[in-house]
């Protein structure tokens, strides 16, 4: 049976994923419009304004043939001041197939979905979870490396406040990767450590070491709340820059989920590198979106 | 209060810590006050009497418990004193201490008395207020503690939150130390709470979830009974969560301070793990800790470590527990669970200890009547029964049904409620029944809700 939702990758197997990312490929050799959503109407329903991936879901819709509809609703009479129970129940009667949502709280799919009966779409809630991030990050290593299984792929930064992580530590330890989580103790407790999954501290003792280091965007605001010293004293330690770049094996590659701070996590050299797959990523978002929602949906 | 008939409790065991008592025994109940223990009293001595067979039951002095919030005056869509009575009786408490956090904050002696009034009018089981360590429970300025003990508040607590400024606290400590009322300590450290919807640990860590650390308790446990010793005011440490803070009320018992603690139904259960797929039902504050602490508060029951039993009855209006979690109401409804649920998470304690707990210790740390079914006492019984029974918080008297305790099985409860001579609950029939003093007589009544 097809689950009906995507809220995270904690419980998608690895055939499932591989099941996603051949979808995703094969979407890709074929970017032709489809019909498989044909008179489904599909909510992208933004609470955190995104850019980047409410395009990528809306384009990844419309090739998909569903009917796409937006609501931002900062300026809708419709959310503001429902219960969310009230909202589902709004969205299901207006034959609304599909759900997908952006939200600053962790869970807030998961509420949702307990009281919408059609799909629900997690595309970032809170700290906790970002799936098809993932599902695009491990599809760009896949077409990098051929595999996944064996890979060796450092998370460096904010991983305490990041969605891309958590989800890509379930994606990678489900389809057989190693991860090394590396950043400072504030924004990377102790008990993110786990099966398949090291916590480091020195980034200059992982680079050697891996196949792929994700970048993760460091937030203004935990300058503010003293979580790290200032830019400065960040990027002294987790800074990935050109003298960084040299100790990385032959045929490494660097990903970041975007938007990236320069000066901050990563200096332009850093996206100048040949091994930099940024654009490959923002590509491959799309496709690995369509792979999800023919997937839940057709 | 009314003089009722007599009664006579038959056949039940009999379990009085303040007496070393266990045994099967028949009590008779005259005037309001315990007449005779003895082996047989047959209804015939005592024409009079009303008689409940309780054979097979445990018979105790009443229990007390030392935490509850009535929400009354201001709150009364969440619980009133008449609600929070019912439940506590239905739940087999024959008194309960009011927390102060309610609108306004019983900080003046008319207020105290105000609650007193209502809970004599509502006639159920006994209301003992707390009165607020500071004024408006703002931490700022102290409450006028004598008076309020003259009025009746039997501690001093502004529950619900922290005194943060420590001179405050010690200052108040100071004034109010020659007042045998203690204070009652609220420990979460507001820095280090802010903003914490659940403990700090390996499943906040996985799904992401802003959290508090036991650091942000166990800091303030310090502080407070640093304090304590300081000023040398007697002091209670509320609702216990962590292993840590068990060992610095240890640590400070060891130094002669006076200190107590209780632990809640809820921390002895439950564990962070209720946060798995983002169920809202788990928040409350001290959060819900790890195994290690539920083990290691449970260790501290079973040797006498903990003094009291509290459930931190906490009432919301009927508003779901099913949405998100930063607007999820904060504590669960607990009178009502309460014997069962300490039942089921201490299957293994004496069940001598279980009723010093719940009634002998509390009644000493409050200074309280009660505690003791000796001859001459105030006939405020507990009657219980070992048999299980599925938890339906619709069935709850309470105003509030949040309980993560809904639909387990619990081993232990409340058969009947005897207050001050007074049957006030009597469940031995097969519907249970809660007296009506709305006209001044206690009548039992199906279905009061």
């Amino acid at each position: 049976m097809a689950p009906r939702n995507l809220l995270d990758l904690d419980d998608v197997n690895a055939e499932e994923l591989l099941a996603l990312l051949d979808r995703a490929e094969a979407f890709q050799r074929d970017p032709s419009p489809r019909r498989t959503l044909a008179g489904v109407p599909v909510i992208n329903l933004f609470f955190e304004p995104s850019t980047r991936t409410q395009t990528s879901f809306a384009i990844a819709e419309q090739r998909l043939g569903a009917e796409v509809v937006t609501i931002n609703p900062g300026d809708s009479s419709m959310v503001k001041g429902e219960s969310i129970a009230d909202t589902a129940i709004t969205l299901a009667a207006m034959g609304v197939g599909a759900v997908v949502v952006r939200h600053k709280e962790s869970g807030f799919p998961y509420v949702l979905a307990r009281s919408f009966p059609g799909h629900v779409v997690n595309a970032g809630d809170g700290t906790h979870a970002h799936p098809t991030q993932a599902l695009l990050d491990v599809m760009t290593l896949r077409q990098e490396f051929g595999r996944i299984a064996g890979l060796r792929v450092a998370i460096v930064g904010d991983i305490a406040h990041s969605r891309v992580a958590r989800s890509n530590i379930h994606a990678l330890r489900a389809l057989g990767a190693q991860t090394i989580l590396v950043g400072p103790p504030t924004l990377l407790p102790d008990a993110m450590a786990q099966t398949a999954v090291d916590v480091e501290r020195d980034l200059e003792r992982v680079l050697p070491t891996v196949d792929a280091v994700m970048l993760l965007r460091i937030q203004r605001e935990r300058l503010d709340t003293a979580l790290v010293p200032s830019v400065a004293a960040y990027a002294a330690q987790y800074q990935l820059n050109a003298e960084r770049l040299e100790l990385l094996r032959q045929g490494a590659v660097v990903l970041h989920p975007g938007p990236y701070n320069r000066g901050v996590e990563l200096t332009d050299e850093v996206l100048e590198f040949p091994g930099c797959r940024y654009v490959n990523q923002v590509a491959n978002g799309v496709f690995a979106r369509m792979a999800v929602l023919e997937a839940l949906c057709a | 209060m009314r003089v009722s008939e007599p009664l006579l409790l038959r056949g039940g065991r009999v379990v009085d810590p303040s007496q070393r008592l266990d045994a099967a025994r028949d009590v008779l109940i005259e005037n309001g006050r315990v007449a005779r223990i003895a082996e047989e009293i047959t209804p015939s001595e005592v024409p009079a009497a009303l008689a409940l067979d309780l054979h097979g039951a445990i018979v105790a002095p009443g229990f007390i418990d030392p935490h509850v919030h009535l929400r009354e005056p201001g709150q009364t869509h969440k619980e009133s004193i008449v609600s929070g009575v019912a439940a506590a009786v239905a739940g087999g408490f024959t008194a309960v201490a009011a927390m102060p956090n309610t609108t306004p904050a019983l900080d003046t002696p008319e207020l105290i008395r105000g609650v007193l009034e209502r809970a004599r009018d509502a006639g159920l089981a006994r209301v003992y207020p707390i009165a607020a360590m500071t004024l408006g429970r703002a931490g700022k300025e102290l409450a006028p503690y004598h008076l309020l003990a003259q009025a009746g508040a039997v501690a001093f607590s502004d529950d619900g939150t922290t005194v943060d400024d420590a001179r405050v606290l010690r200052r108040a400590a100071l004034y109010a130390r020659d007042l045998d009322a203690p204070f009652i300590s609220h420990c979460e450290e507001a820095s280090l709470r802010a903003g914490g919807l659940m403990n700090e640990g390996g499943t906040s860590a996985r799904l992401g979830i802003a959290a508090a650390p036991r650091l942000a308790e166990d800091v303030i446990v310090a502080r407070d009974l640093l304090i304590a010793g300081d000023t040398g005011k007697r002091w209670h440490i509320a609702h216990l969560s962590t292993g840590r803070g068990l060992e610095l009320v240890k640590w400070a018992r060891g130094q002669g301070i006076a200190a107590s603690c209780e632990v809640t139904p809820h921390h002895l259960f439950f564990t962070e793990a209720l946060f798995e797929g983002f169920a809202a039902s788990g928040r409350v504050c001290p959060p819900l800790r790890t195994e290690e602490d539920v083990a290691a508060l449970r260790a501290g029951v079973r040797r006498g470590e903990v003094d009291v039993l509290a459930t931190d009855h906490a009432p919301h209006a009927a508003g779901d527990k099913s949405g998100l979690l930063s607007e999820t109401a904060v504590g669960f409804s607990g009178l009502e669970i309460a014997v069962g649920a300490y039942a089921l998470a201490l299957p293994d304690l004496p069940l001598e200890r279980f009723v010093a707990l719940l009634s002998t210790n509390v009644a000493r740390l409050l200074n309280v009547e009660g505690g003791t079914l000796a001859p001459g006492s105030v006939a405020d019984v507990t009657v219980l029964r070992d048999e299980a029974w599925t938890v339906e918080p619709e069935r709850f008297h309470s105003k509030g049904k949040s309980t993560p305790f809904a639909g387990l099985r619990l081993p232990r409860r409340a058969v009947a409620t005897v207050v001050g001579g007074r049957l006030v609950y009597d469940a031995t029939g097969r519907q249970p029944r809660v007296a009506d003093t709305s006209d001044g007589h206690a009548t039992l009544r199906i279905g009061t809700r």
